[in-house]
């Protein structure tokens, strides 16, 4: 076997094992046959020390996610995954977009446009930016709005694009905060990071995906504006005790209340088809515990760390003891499906 | 029926091919416009046989490696055919449209 061999058989594997049984070896065939040059010295050269080209990478990940991640003609078990990624992609989506559309707002009150709110203590006043550019660049996060509702409205690529102007910006700033004086902490980083796998896992919602129901989700919107930031922001501010509760901490809160609601739906209505949101709620509770216990570290050399540390361990505590019968219900749901072999080209005779 | 798929039925038209067979092909049917990668050739070859539309044909080694030969089915000929049609109308349709558009500009009856 070339070295070229081993090298796109590494990049197959991240097919389903299913899959490869049946095409690994034609797809080597021909793409050993694309990079025949034609003149034997270059194409032996090329085996020895040629790549993959990235474009050949990308088509073989597109094709990964299409299968693993499948839409409603896929076998069960990938379409389970595939809703679940779709689904849990779509609730971090709305909560950022949730949280960034209630932050309009309350930057508008802080600023005091809001004139028949009630005035803030000075501890909460806004610090104007120095520049419109700085402005500009701190506004970068509202981008998770408009990729919102790209996403829901069936236009993937331009919520890629759109949540990409959210992340990077952000990236940049605490790339350079922390390489000057500000010191080095976990937590922008682990929020980066989710942002950067939420981004990637909009691929889920690929051609051969069922759409998104457009009203739930789109009406999700104001119901979660209403809910969640404007009563939070509204408690924090008048008791100052719950200023404790921070971004990873409401995150295992909403999660945990998620969960708790899931496991009463399941029990009240006995529905066999809840296998998705159960898959879907479990993997954004790993998600929200990576986040709570990657900041924990941060929380070491802070005045009140004790009391911090406590709260983030309750926290932890909730999301586990709600998360961990969700988590079983789902592998469990999901061992009984079937997963059915991709489809076995067969010789047949000429008709 | 997306264009990969309507290329790669219209490759197999005339006579089986392997997989690279079916890249090049194509290549040069859409006069080098749709360039299939391996990836996304099989993405398709494996829906096109799991509908029926393509089947394997035959298996014969070559420098020491097997080729899988596909070729179209009834079913995929009947396939192309409807879509061939279906893309024909809407051509006509535009051309129409067009014509109709250049004439109101240059003011002659059509």
């Amino acid at each position: 076997m070339s070295r070229l061999e081993e090298r796109y058989r590494f990049v197959l594997r991240l097919l389903p094992a299913a899959y490869r049984q049946e095409w690994e070896d034609d797809m080597v065939a021909a793409f050993l046959d694309s990079m025949d040059t034609g003149d034997s010295e270059t194409t032996a050269y090329v085996t020895d020390y040629g790549r993959p080209s990235l474009s050949e990478v990308a088509s073989i990940v597109s094709l990964a996610v299409r299968l693993r991640l499948g839409g409603a003609d896929a076998p069960p078990r990938s379409y389970a995954w595939g809703q679940a990624v779709r689904l849990a992609t779509l609730m971090a989506m709305l909560t950022h977009a949730v949280m960034v559309t209630a932050s309009i707002a309350v930057t508008l009150w802080l600023s005091g446009k809001i004139a028949w709110l009630p005035a803030l203590a000075p501890e909460w006043a806004l610090i104007p930016s120095g520049s419109i550019w700085h402005t500009a660049w701190d506004l970068a996060g509202y981008a998770w709005l408009p990729a919102y509702i790209a996403l829901v409205l069936g236009h993937r690529r331009v919520a890629q694009a759109v949540a990409l102007l959210a992340v990077v910006p952000p990236a940049i700033t605490t790339a350079v905060q922390q390489a000057g004086d500000v010191p080095l902490s976990v937590s922008p980083w682990a929020m980066l990071l989710i942002d950067v796998v939420l981004l990637l896992a909009m691929a889920a919602f690929h051609h051969g995906a069922p759409p998104v129901p457009r009203r739930p989700w789109l009406l999700a919107l104001p119901v979660g504006i209403l809910l969640v930031p404007v009563p939070l922001f509204t408690i924090q501010a008048t008791t100052p005790a719950l200023r404790l509760v921070d971004w990873p901490g409401l995150s295992c809160a909403a999660v945990t209340a998620a969960m708790v609601i899931h496991l009463a739906v399941r029990v009240s209505r006995r529905r066999p088809r809840t296998l998705p949101w159960s898959l879907a709620l479990t993997l954004l509770a790993v998600a929200t515990l990576a986040l709570r216990t990657a900041t924990l570290l941060d929380y070491s050399d802070q005045a009140q760390h004790t009391t911090l540390a406590t709260i983030a361990s309750v926290q932890a505590i909730a999301v586990l003891a709600v998360g961990v019968p969700v988590a079983v219900a789902a592998i469990r749901a999901l061992r009984r499906l079937p997963s059915i072999p991709t489809v076995c080209p067969r010789p047949t005779t000429p008709s | 029926m997306t264009e990969p798929a309507f290329f790669i039925l219209t490759a197999l038209l005339d006579a089986p091919r392997h997989g690279y067979g079916i890249v090049a092909e194509v290549a040069e049917l859409s006069r080098g416009r749709v360039q299939l990668k391996i990836g996304s050739l099989y993405g398709v070859l494996d829906r096109l046989v799991g509908d029926g539309l393509v089947e394997l044909d035959r298996e014969e080694a070559w420098q020491g490696r097997l080729r899988r030969y596909y070729r179209l089915t009834e079913q995929g000929r009947d396939a192309l055919d409807a879509e061939a049609q279906r893309l024909a109308a809407n051509a006509r349709l535009a051309s129409t449209r067009l014509r109709e558009r250049r004439n109101l500009i240059t003011g002659t009856p059509s």
